[in-house]
């Protein structure tokens, strides 16, 4: 799987904002724990305390918004992930 | 120049480190650009200079950064150190102050959602204060604009198990042993918006300061209510004679023992009254307040003074604005001058002598 980073989050991924995920996995969250686990300073960013997905932050299954499906349980059926900052601030 | 003073600057969009005294000034920054940040500390004790900064992202949560070379570089850890445990069911939403303990090695950081967390050994770990986190009173807290933050944290060097803190909603709270237990002492001060005006918490205290030398002497800015302590912050009387307006957030109290606020006009409004910018002091504990003009514009000067935007080092007396404008006095008062006048809006003002 690719995982496809905004900018903001390169520094937490060795400056990178494509990384490649080995293997396979089921759902997104298991997908998340293959991030994690090359580049794990980008949990605590992506990820609350509580393990959800931070508020204004997308993270799209291909062109579908995990939030809007079953969140971290959502299947994998697509083989890009895209994690990005929502529009929002101030 | 540099006289000797060093200025954290914390604002909507990053954190700026300002050298000087009363010559010249030098500016640094903006550190963690475009990023919001409430909080910051430098801890001076036994000579560390060890920095600490609280930058918060709208996206990506706040975190607790340190600077060991004095602002020049920054860590990032890639696991946060002040992260709310999992049994507590809430996500860390801000961080609101940092604070020394009273002892050497002591930090606290307070945080919203209103809790408390403690690290003994300089920063290395931390931990929630769960005598706070259990207190029975804190499912009636209610969050404020800013949320339901713990904003303000007063220890003691000569007995570090005196902590003493405030709530927006919920108050003064202190504590007599290290954090084990909190009780409530908000009596006298008025929670003007609730059916109870004279509740036994649930006041919206906006900042606390101790008096230098009077142990028990203590200030407190409320929402809408000016008070004074001294019985060691346990029971509060009104000290609003002479104020333009009793409505407002920041609060210092100078070496000279002068404790200085800069009103706003009421709750609905939030800026300065009739558009001029005046600091109030007072010197006699409350007894009788001076407005302070000299250097300060009197005229179409509608700002809004936050509660950790008003600070003192010696009697050396700095504010700032959510206009983004930086005012010094080295006189404790008497004359201001502003120092910078376009940052972003300023949410926080740490002033150290070097």
């Amino acid at each position: 799987m690719k995982v496809y980073l905004s900018g903001h989050l390169k520094q937490f991924a060795g400056g990178e904002t494509e990384v490649s995920l080995p293997g396979s996995f089921t759902s997104v969250g298991e997908a998340l724990g293959g991030l994690w686990s090359l580049h794990p300073a980008l949990r605590d960013r992506v990820l609350d305390e509580q393990g959800k997905i931070r508020t204004h932050v997308n993270v799209f299954l291909g062109e579908k918004s995990v939030k809007q499906s079953d969140g971290l349980a959502t299947p994998v059926d697509a083989d890009e992930l895209h994690i990005f900052n929502a529009v929002s601030g101030g | 120049m540099n006289d000797g003073l060093l200025l954290l600057v914390g604002t909507a969009k990053g954190l700026f480190i300002l050298r000087g005294g009363k010559g010249k000034w030098s500016l640094d920054g903006p550190h963690f650009p475009g990023l919001a940040v409430y909080s910051a500390f430098l801890d001076q004790r036994k000579g560390r200079n060890e920095m600490w900064a609280a930058p918060a992202s709208w996206h990506f949560g706040a975190e607790l950064c340190k600077s060991t070379d004095m602002g020049k570089t920054w860590d990032q850890p890639e696991k946060r150190r002040i992260k709310m445990p999992a049994t507590t069911r809430k996500p860390l939403e801000n961080i609101w102050q940092i604070t020394a303990g009273g002892d050497n090695d002591s930090l606290y950081v307070g945080v919203a959602p209103a809790a408390l967390f403690e690290s003994h050994d300089r920063g290395e770990t931390w931990s929630l204060n769960k005598g706070l986190w259990k207190h029975p009173h804190r499912k009636q807290w209610q969050p404020g604009f800013g949320g339901l933050c713990l904003h303000t944290i007063v220890t003691d060097p000569k007995n570090p198990k005196d902590i003493k803190i405030a709530i927006s909603t919920g108050g003064v709270y202190q504590t007599a042993d290290g954090g084990e237990s909190w009780k409530v002492t908000n009596t006298g001060v008025s929670a003007y918006f609730m059916p109870n005006k004279y509740p036994e918490f649930g006041q919206c205290v906006h900042k606390i300061a101790r008096h230098p030398s009077k142990k028990k002497l203590f200030f407190l800015q409320n929402h809408h209510g000016v008070y004074r302590s001294r019985d060691g912050a346990i029971t509060w009387e009104e000290i609003e004679s002479g104020l333009p307006s009793n409505f407002g957030f920041g609060l210092t109290v100078s070496e000279a023992g002068s404790a200085f606020i800069v009103p706003l006009q009421k709750d609905a409004e939030r800026f300065t009254c009739e558009g001029k910018l005046r600091v109030y002091r007072t010197r006699d504990e409350g007894k009788s307040w001076q407005p302070l003009t000299k250097g300060l514009p009197q005229k179409n000067a509608y700002e809004v003074i936050l509660r950790d935007a008003v600070t003192s080092t010696g009697n050396n007396i700095f504010f700032g604005t959510k206009n983004g404008k930086l005012f010094a006095s080295h006189n404790d008062g008497d004359s201001w001058k502003m120092i910078e006048g376009s940052l972003p809006e300023i949410c926080c003002v740490k002033a150290y002598t070097l």
